[in-house]
């Protein structure tokens, strides 16, 4: 059978993710699996929950990061909410009265700057909206709670967070206005 | 190029009459009215327009004549307007994003060659006048919270030269990244589409209005035949539905699980698809050729392919099964370009494949009983069921059930596909401008080979998109198609892993 080549030759090698992925799957599983094992086996305080974290914090934002929606703001909101996760079980597991203090700046860096980012590029970050509205809010529930919680010492982080959510929620609602309604309703559709 | 395009365009225009720069300046204003993109990409677009005019000033096309042909007033405000359409999927398409991987994408790629190569200016231009007439293809894929969504997204649409690996997954995840991507190589144009978006009939209609929209640029002038959508209609609401939503319900639903068939042999190359190739048959004999065995093109290619598969596989038991898509337009009439497509998969045990009017026998019987409008209903019915039963389920939690659930079954359940788009019509006085078309389905993860089927003219092309390098496939197809008197050429891509 002969076959007339009717196609360019192809003179880039494409960086394949799903390579990367195959080569990198055992190195993980290997921690993934060593590590609680190596744990139980010497005791101790539960360090290895913090390196399950941490490895699919790391899968999930490097090794396999999203196919759908793949942008600054998203990643920066994802990257928030893994750091927060880490956080509060260092905070559990190892160090205590740490999370208290160091999510609420984590949360209001974030805030900031996503925020930059999607005020900077209106037009074009108009489309990412969703997941910077998902860190407005939950930073809002967030700094209730814990003003609730600690509104006798409260620090000055769980406050700053506090104003930027709210700050950004109602520049979010004067700039955007309906276009907000209509993102929150075609985010929401179950048709 | 882009670069110093304006500057022998300014010498262009400088050497232009008076009147005739008056009227230059004239389109480039209604240009930048029609055109509220980004800074960036409206310069680009208006360099488009400028090159598009240099060329035809190359041609020795008239200058008035040339001004015609790439009337603004064609863009229709497309680029104009804020992106503020959103389309939900439809029911076939709400799968595909669901489980797709990295390098793993369910997606198609459509061509057509012309008789002379193709003009890169002219094919850029045609595309931004033909975006417009396909709003669903204007569109990026976005994730909300029960379902993803396709949202609109303007910029310039872009038909860039081939360079690369054909049918590779395209990149979806970054803000306004396209689902489909136009690329041109010598004398084909291609169009390569995630499934979210549409299946071969919407596709196949695309490329057809680009095809001639392309052709018209060249000052190739074709009456209305009934066959081709006109780019300057507004669009309908009917062209954009979820028609699976408009299929009666049947009494019961049908069943989507199968077992799994016999694969064939070959390892799964590491890039996939290793290879594609195209069977150009004459459609006439292809056709007299079914007419012996009373089948219909598809099963009598349905019947060659069992063949094949037989002897692509060192198993001697099991199933061989086929996917056959199914146009459900030709059931339920819609204008769509949607998915509005059903399947029926097609299945033999390997040990009762032995003759060929045999193999094609159980094909007939199995795609009349398989591909009837009862069975059809019932599989949409699941359809519907299966959907609306999932509406409220964050997508959080519906992805990873549905990777494991595709993990598991996915393309095992078959050992290849055939669809077959049929007989691709034309205007006459473009028709004559084309050679031929192809049609290639995407890498899947299991199957080897997948096949696709396109008539255009008296040129019936099968596709195969190969998973493998292991050649007893598409060998014994040619011996077959040989064996029974047909005059077959091959063409198609390099082997992309050796």
């Amino acid at each position: 059978m002969k076959v007339e080549i009717t196609y360019p030759p192809v003179s880039k090698r494409r960086f394949q993710q799903r390579k990367l992925q195959k080569i990198l799957k055992w190195p993980f599983w290997l921690a993934a699996y060593a590590c609680p094992i190596i744990n139980l086996c010497i005791g101790g305080e539960a360090w290895s929950v913090l390196v399950l974290a941490g490895l699919y914090t790391l899968w999930t934002m490097a090794v396999s990061p999203d196919l759908v929606e793949y942008n600054r703001i998203s990643q920066t909101v994802k990257l928030t909410v893994r750091a927060c996760i880490v956080l509060g079980l260092l905070d559990v597991l190892l160090v205590s009265g740490l999370a208290y203090r160091v999510i609420p700046i984590v949360c209001f860096g974030a805030l900031v700057m996503s925020g930059v980012m999607f005020f900077t590029d209106m037009e074009r970050q108009k489309q990412n909206m969703l997941p910077l509205l998902w860190l407005i809010l939950f930073t809002m529930i967030g700094a209730a709670v814990g003003l609730s919680l600690w509104h006798k010492d409260v620090h000055w982080a769980l406050i700053v967070m506090a104003a930027v959510s709210v700050a950004l929620f109602i520049i979010c609602i004067i700039t955007l206005g309906g276009e907000l309604l209509r993102e929150i309703k075609r985010r929401f559709h179950t048709r | 190029m882009k670069e110093k395009a304006p500057d022998r365009f300014a010498a262009y225009a400088e050497s232009l009459p008076a009147d005739k720069q008056q009227q230059l300046a004239a389109f480039f204003d209604a240009l930048a009215a029609q055109c509220r993109l980004p800074k960036k990409e409206a310069a680009a677009m208006r360099a488009d327009f400028e090159d598009a005019l240099l060329y035809y000033h190359e041609q020795g096309v008239p200058f008035d004549e040339a001004l015609c042909r790439i009337d603004t007033a064609k863009l229709g405000g497309f680029y104009a307007h804020p992106p503020v359409l959103w389309f939900a999927l439809d029911n076939a398409a709400k799968v595909y994003p669901l489980y797709m991987k990295h390098g793993s994408m369910a997606g198609f790629r459509l061509s057509v060659y012309l008789k002379k190569p193709v003009v890169p200016v002219l094919l850029q231009l045609a595309l931004a006048f033909t975006v417009k007439r396909f709003p669903s293809f204007a569109t990026t894929l976005k994730k909300g919270f029960f379902w993803h969504y396709l949202d609109t997204a303007k910029h310039r649409f872009c038909a860039a030269p081939e360079n690369d690996y054909p049918c590779q997954p395209l990149k979806v995840a970054g803000s306004g990244s396209l689902t489909f991507r136009v690329v041109y190589y010598q004398n084909r144009i291609s169009i390569e589409f995630f499934h979210v978006l549409t299946d071969g009939v919407g596709g196949m209609t695309f490329l057809k209005v680009l095809t001639a929209e392309y052709l018209r640029l060249l000052g190739v002038d074709a009456p209305d035949e009934g066959c081709l959508w006109n780019v300057n209609t507004p669009p309908a609401v009917r062209e954009v539905e979820n028609a699976f939503a408009t299929v009666p319900s049947g009494e019961n639903g049908g069943g989507f699980m199968e077992k799994a068939a016999v694969q064939l042999n070959g390892r799964v190359a590491d890039r996939t698809p290793c290879r594609l190739l195209h069977f150009r048959l004459s459609a006439t004999e292809i056709k007299v050729a079914a007419k012996r065995y009373d089948a219909t093109v598809t099963e009598y290619l349905l019947g060659l392919m069992f063949l094949a598969n037989k002897t692509a596989t060192d198993e001697l038991t099991g199933d061989t099964s086929i996917q056959v898509p199914v146009d459900m337009r030709r059931l339920f009439p819609t204008p769509t370009v949607r998915n509005f497509s059903m399947y029926c998969g097609i299945r033999v045990p390997l040990e009762s494949i032995t003759t060929l009017p045999a193999a094609v026998e159980e094909a007939k019987r199995q795609m009349a009983q398989k591909a009837s409008k009862e069975v059809l209903q019932e599989m949409v019915t699941s359809t519907k069921k299966l959907v609306g039963s999932l509406k409220f389920i964050p997508l959080a939690i519906k992805t990873p059930v549905a990777k494991i659930v595709c993990g598991l079954l996915g393309d095992k359940t078959c050992s290849n596909v055939l669809s077959n788009l049929g007989v691709v019509k034309m205007p006459a006085a473009f028709a004559e401008h084309i050679d031929s078309m192809d049609f290639s389905l995407g890498a899947v993860e299991h199957n080897r080979a997948e096949c696709a089927v396109v008539t255009f003219g008296d040129i019936l092309t099968f596709s195969v998109t190969k998973m493998t390098v292991d050649p007893t496939f598409e060998e014994t197809m040619y011996r077959l198609f040989v064996d029974e008197g047909l005059t077959v050429r091959v063409e198609g891509s390099p082997l992309y892993e050796s």
